[in-house]
């Protein structure tokens, strides 16, 4: 009997000893959640354990660790799927409505930028003279519509530094505001679109709102 | 293609995988800005170098953009986005281990190294951690520093639960082994039990 007994609490401590870890992390279900506590109150090697595997968990969450800046990546990662043998990404045949997306916009966009190169090289007077007021920077490819803006509303603790931070991140800057309900204006500063630049900046908790008010029918393939 | 609108983070993932098996370019890319950050800190812990890091990223992205049109919804997108990572990451770390002849903490005689030269807990914890067979490693990592529960781990390794339960039994034998100063004493936890 009793060695029955020492042999069931063994396999218990072994079970329970197996989970500490996810009890650490507090992502143990309720009923192993208790199981674990129970057990531990009355088993020294078990507290013994769950105190060293808290420090490990603290030092592991403490150890520094370095954000990347994700823009550049992405732009080796687009490189590599314009590379890509075309079947790989096509659409299934039985979804023609999905057929359009990157290579049809791909062609639109070469064809438009053709439009706009002899636009411009046949008047070149009349449109500086048009475009004046605007602004390109020479990153900027692709033109976007004028008035292409992101609408933000960031932490009211959040430092300039943050801010500019997270703003060059996305790759924006400021175009207006902070209006009196602290909302920003933001533009493109290259040819990330819209999409990338507001992904980047819901990344951020001192971001509290973050919606474009022109949102690119199609785009992704800036190179 | 309509992008999502304001959902869940697991909703708005599945939109997205689902526009990315489309072969919709803006979808990669949005998924790709949003995982970048945690799987960037995550394999930053195993290689010091931002060329392997972004490199290891950037195949899982390819696998990614190849296979949405694979995904079952069996798991979680997240789920199986670092699933993909993990074993990416572990074809990675082999190849490098073959060419730098790194090696675990198995091959290496009992206390070789005395922690008592190292100041702090947390060098013992690096030089520890780093001496780990590296799915030991990347176990105990995926919990303590993601946060994954024991059936997430045992997901994205493709594992039964209970090989996760004895990879992170043998890492915690020898990280005790390895960090004497890390265990004992009271902690909050115990305090809490006991």
């Amino acid at each position: 009997m009793t060695h029955n007994r020492r042999t069931e609490n063994s396999a218990e401590h072994h079970e329970v000893s197996a989970l500490l870890p996810w009890y650490v992390n507090e992502t143990l279900e309720e009923g192993d959640r208790q199981r674990v506590e129970v057990h531990a109150g009355n088993c020294l090697t078990c507290r013994e354990d769950l105190a060293a595997q808290q420090r490990i968990c603290e030092a592991i969450e403490a150890q520094p660790a370095l954000n990347y800046m994700p823009v550049a990546s992405l732009k080796r990662l687009q490189a590599r799927l314009d590379t890509l043998a075309a079947p790989v990404s096509a659409p299934p045949q039985e979804q023609p409505a999905n057929r359009m997306p990157w290579r049809a916009w791909m062609a639109a966009s070469i064809a438009a930028m053709a439009v706009a190169v002899a636009l411009f090289a046949g008047d070149r007077w009349v449109l500086e003279a048009r475009l004046q007021p605007s602004f390109r920077t020479v990153t900027r490819s692709v033109p976007r519509p004028q008035g292409e803006v992101i609408r933000a509303v960031f932490s009211p603790t959040i430092t300039l530094v943050e801010l500019q931070t997270i703003l060059d991140e996305a790759q924006l800057r400021i175009v207006s505001g902070p209006t009196e309900a602290g909302v920003y204006s933001l533009a493109s500063n290259s040819t990330l679109t819209v999409h990338a630049s507001l992904a980047l900046l819901r990344q951020h908790s001192t971001v509290r709102f973050a919606e474009g008010t022109v949102l690119e029918p199609e785009s992704g393939n800036s190179p | 293609m309509t992008l999502p609108a304001k959902n869940s983070p697991k909703e708005r993932d599945t939109a997205l995988l689902v526009a990315v098996a489309a072969g919709d370019r803006r979808a990669i890319e949005e998924l790709y800005l949003s995982y970048h950050r945690r799987l960037a800190r995550f394999l930053s812990r195993f290689t010091p170098r931002y060329e392997n890091v972004e490199e290891i990223i950037n195949d899982t992205f390819m696998v990614v953009w190849q296979s949405a049109k694979d995904f079952r919804n069996a798991s979680q997108v997240s789920t199986w986005i670092i699933g993909i990572a993990y074993r990416t990451a572990l074809k990675s770390f082999r190849r490098q281990k073959n060419h730098t002849g790194a090696r675990s903490l198995e091959d290496y005689p009992e206390q070789t190294v005395d922690p008592t030269f190292e100041a702090e807990v947390h060098d013992w914890l690096k030089h520890g951690l780093s001496r780990l067979p590296i799915e030991q490693r990347l176990t105990l990592e995926l919990a303590y520093h993601m946060g994954h529960s024991l059936e997430e781990i045992a997901a994205i390794t493709d594992c039964p639960v209970g090989t996760v339960k004895a990879r992170m039994f043998h890492a915690r034998e020898k990280l005790r082994q390895y960090l004497p100063a890390l265990s004992g004493g009271p902690s909050d936890l115990s305090a809490r039990i006991g």
